[in-house]
């Protein structure tokens, strides 16, 4: 990470929500401390209920904090009113005026400021340019397709050149097609713009494809911070493993220090030495992560054998189940030189790429 | 538990933060809170008050144990119940008409349905008397038999017809909402369509016949018009209530009989408000899936449409009678053609109560209609300390019987209400109050038309997705910009619904305004009854149907100034 200037940070920010009954208290966000740098796409990824949503809405501002602070370039901004805080939302649902005209959901906020009409007009016009909607400024919400819609919730808040652009959930209305082309333009218009975003998803593809920075989060807190690659290939949980991708899991892996840094295991048959990524105590049980992609299956006798429990064949790849040592493992071909597929029931050795193995401290409890 | 409390603490601490930094936000809580506090919870406070005065506690004893009073309390519950029950068997028949039916006219019963809504007092119960009372052109001129119409038959009959729209709109609108998808469920499994109305259709409809039935008795054991015009000997509470105020002016005795009237309202709302509310699991926000299935047996649709049928004839001959017996000079005894009628009520005596009556509701409308949209997104949209107590205080507005209404304002607003020497209220009841008494009558309209406001404008909100506002508020718009730019455009329709019901309701209110008319200032529906007893039916007649003119002449203004078109149909066609 290149050394960049903090945009926005949360210093242990939490919220508690009164529950249901109004007796108790869910702890939507956990003392969450973070640094947005200018001009990154961070994205807060992590399944419903994981306070992704309700960190944005503190952002935002539509929700006040229950401890922490917020800055915006160095300047608190916790006791801010939404309406004065220099970010724009994106919504779920759009939220389009729909009794407002294209031209005039874009121009609100303007007016707001209380611009003048014909700069106004000039940034309108510029920024439907910008986003593919020209000629379509008379039309109202409900004339337009869900992707027109969408674009037209995010002209609404780029026109606003906002500090912080917000986006919440903003593809998961559309269709699976139109969702990967309107992240490829989001993609396209943050790079060419540069304008700080904060992205909040429960889509793993769309937070690797789009951010610079990915933070999962579980249960409040965030488990892990870094590049999408970090993230994927060097889990630094299990929680995060099984949410980015898919992933084998191979408890208690018998092992030996080799020294601070890397260790010799036995997996799957073979003998390896793998590096070990947290401080690893003699003593203490290690799982190894295999993604499905990183195992193989070969006719080969030398390897060890496993019988097929199911062979899916999904287009652009091969997706098995084995069982090993009582754990079920899947298993991705996606090598199109393959020209066989095997057979439910058949037996075939089982290999795995060992730079692919990665070490996660065992956390079931015992 | 500290940490708790401490969070608590620092919660309240937040929003009386958040309160200072949006002060026009603070100032609509207040304003809201103080109105609700002194037009409708102080005059409340006061009657009950005076009810348990020194000279009030012994006269519960009184009433409660001498067998007239505990007569007039069983009259009063069991109008209520049958009412309740008649109506809302009466309301469900035409709900099952209009949605489950294949069926002619349609839209004409509907209409018809509708009719009794901006109707008078004493219109119905009068045009009843002229058809079947003991002069009745039906009975005694037609059938020629001398049938006593007056009493509980009577009361029924025209408080059923009065009233049964209330189940009706809330029926068909439940009715409307169950999803034809379940219907169909139930089908697949084998059910036969009599097994689906009794395992499905109907015990998903109970909540809403329950709430109908409680509208109902409320209503009817709320009603003062009819029962003085058709009690007979047949007395209930509101009509005694009125009898010892304006004939034995003990004001007293009245504020403890309306106490004991209060009981039963009290009940009705508070079962209303918290149980059914829980129970119910149709969800009116859900998008129907599939069609309805009609009912095509024949002897099923056949019955229940001759029924309704009958019911809509009966509807149309009463209006009838009301249009042509204020052309007629003695309606139901001499049927000479005349003008009189409009004559003596246009250019005589009731060209003041026009003029004041309409004034003054259209003065209560706009306050009315937007209190009830302001108070509606406080409630909905808000979180506020006391934003349920709000909405508990302005339904009480039209959940306690306007007699009982009337009596606190006398109670309360009969002197000035001050400090020292500072007058925080002047005197608003009476000839001598405020503009002769007529500020305590439109905030009388207004009270009692604020709930509607605020049902239909919450309704309308809850529908709206709250991330269309806070878009507004993320782009840089302050609240009051938000509601005025984004929410009141979007509920348009409720708030055109609630202006329209408040000028209805205020032109056609009788219970609660009947203690307030001052010389100076003539209310027609208190000259109706005036009229009605003197037996002057063609005078009432007249203004009747004058009244109804002005309504739907006001509807049309208002559909005109407001409009109809709204931004939250365009987004149910196109939103998603």
């Amino acid at each position: 990470m290149q050394q960049r200037a903090v945009r926005l940070k949360l210093e242990n920010v939490s919220k508690s929500f009164l529950d249901r009954d109004g007796k108790g208290h869910v702890q939507a966000v956990d003392h969450i401390s973070l640094d947005i740098y200018s001009g990154e796409f961070l994205t807060l990824l992590g399944p419903s209920g994981c306070g992704k949503t309700t960190t944005l809405r503190l952002i935002a501002g539509f929700e006040h904090p229950t401890t922490g602070r917020i800055l915006l370039d160095g300047e608190d901004i916790t006791g801010q009113p939404p309406n004065k805080r220099d970010m724009a939302l994106v919504f779920q649902n759009y939220a389009l005026f729909p009794h407002m005209t294209v031209y005039h959901n874009v121009a609100y906020g303007l007016e707001t400021r209380q611009m003048p009409r014909p700069q106004i007009q000039a940034k309108v016009a510029e920024v439907l340019k910008l986003i593919g909607l020209e000629g379509l400024d008379k039309r109202r919400p409900n004339q337009l397709s869900g992707g027109q819609q969408q674009r037209v919730a995010l002209a609404r808040s780029l026109v606003m050149e906002p500090r912080i652009l917000l986006f919440d959930e903003p593809l998961s209305n559309l269709d699976a097609k139109l969702r990967v082309q309107m992240r490829s333009e989001i993609h396209r218009l943050q790079r060419r713009l540069g304008i700080t975003s904060i992205y909040v998803t429960h889509d793993q593809l769309e937070a690797m494809a789009l951010s610079d920075r990915i933070v999962v989060m579980n249960q409040g807190a965030i488990e892990q911070v870094g590049t999408p690659e970090e993230i994927y290939r060097f889990p630094t949980s299990r929680f995060v493993a099984d949410f980015i991708g898919r992933a084998n899991f191979i408890d208690r892996v018998p092992y030996q220090l080799v020294d601070d840094d890397r260790a010799e295991i036995s997996l799957l048959g073979r003998k390896l030495v793998v590096p070990v990524r947290f401080p690893l105590r003699a003593g203490q049980h290690v799982t190894a992560m295999l993604r499905p992609e990183a195992l193989v299956l070969r006719e080969d006798a030398s390897l060890m054998q496993v019988t097929i429990d199911e062979a899916m064949y999904l287009g652009s790849e091969v997706e098995y189940v084995v069982t090993f040592d009582q754990q079920r493992l899947v298993i991705v071909q996606q090598d199109p030189r393959i020209s066989r597929i095997f057979k439910e029931g058949q037996t075939v050795g089982l290999d795995f790429l060992a730079e692919a193995v990665h070490l996660l401290p065992d956390q079931t409890v015992v | 538990m500290i940490t708790v409390r401490n969070s608590g603490q620092r919660y309240a601490a937040k929003y009386l933060n958040a309160l200072l930094k949006d002060p026009l936000l603070s100032i609509a809580i207040i304003v809201s809170v103080m109105f609700v506090l002194i037009t409708i919870v102080l005059p409340l406070v006061a009657m009950v008050g005076e009810s348990v005065s020194e000279s009030g506690r012994p006269l519960f004893q009184q009433y409660l144990s001498s067998p007239v009073y505990q007569t007039i309390i069983a009259n009063t519950l069991v109008l209520g119940v049958l009412v309740g029950m008649v109506g809302t068997v009466i309301g469900f028949l035409f709900a099952f008409v209009q949605v489950k039916l294949n069926v002619p006219f349609k839209r004409a019963i509907h209409i018809i349905a509708l009719v009794p809504v901006i109707s008078p007092p004493f219109a119905v119960a009068t045009a009843a008397i002229v058809l079947f009372g003991r002069n009745g052109t039906i009975t005694r001129g037609i059938l020629g038999v001398r049938y006593d119409i007056y009493g509980l038959d009577g009361l029924v009959l025209v408080m059923t017809l009065s009233f049964f729209t209330i189940a009706y709109l809330n029926l068909r609108g439940m009715m409307e909402a169950l999803d034809p998808a379940l219907d169909e469920a139930a089908t697949n499994l084998g059910a036969n369509k009599w097994r689906i109305f009794r395992t499905v259709t109907l015990p998903m409809l109970l909540p809403g016949l329950a709430s109908s039935f409680l509208l109902l008795f409320v209503e009817a054991i709320a009603d003062l018009g009819n029962p003085l015009v058709m009690g007979g000997n047949y007395e209930v509470l509101a009509a005694r209530i009125y009898v010892t105020i304006i004939g034995l002016y003990e004001t007293t005795g009245a504020a403890v009989l309306s106490v004991i009237l209060l009981v039963p309202s009290l009940t009705v709302f508070l079962i209303q408000r918290y149980w059914i509310n829980r129970i119910s699991v149709v969800s009116v926000t859900g998008k129907p899936s599939g069609t309805p299935q009609s009912i095509d047996h024949p002897l099923v649709k056949w019955t229940l449409y001759g029924a309704v049928l009958l019911i809509c004839g009966l509807i149309v001959l009463i209006y009838g009678t009301i249009i042509h017996g204020a052309f007629v000079q003695v309606p139901g005894v001499r049927w000479d053609w005349t003008f009189a009628n409009f004559d003596f009520v246009i250019n005589g005596i009731g060209s003041q109560a026009m003029r004041d009556t309409t004034t003054l509701s259209a003065l209560a409308t706009p306050i009315a209609g937007l209190l009830g949209m302001i108070i509606a997104y406080l409630v909905v949209r808000k979180e506020f300390w006391g934003r349920n107590a709000l909405d508990f205080g302005t339904m009480l507005g039209i959940a306690v019987p306007g007699t009982i209404i009337g009596i606190g304002y006398i109670l309360v607003f009969n002197t000035p209400i001050g400090i020292g020497d500072l007058t925080l209220i002047p005197k608003l009841t009476g000839g001598q109050g405020i503009f002769g008494g007529a500020l305590a009558i439109v905030l009388v309209f207004v009270i009692r038309s604020v709930p509607a406001a605020l049902r239909t404008g919450s309704a309308a909100l809850s529908q709206i997705d709250p991330s269309i506002e806070e878009a507004s508020i993320s782009l840089g718009a302050d609240n009051a910009r938000t509601f005025r730019r984004i929410t009141l455009p979007l509920i348009r329709p409720a708030f055109l619904a609630g202006l329209i019901y408040a000028f209805a309701r205020s032109m056609t209110t009788i219970s609660a305004i009947v203690f307030l008319t001052t010389p100076q200032t003539k209310i027609m529906t208190a000259q109706i009854l005036n009229e009605v007893e003197n037996g002057r039916y063609g005078n009432a007649f007249a203004y009747c149907v004058i009244l109804i003119a002005i309504v739907m002449a006001a509807i049309g203004v208002l559909y005109f100034v407001v409009g109809a078109q709204t931004g939250a149909e365009r987004r149910l066609e196109g939103g998603r």
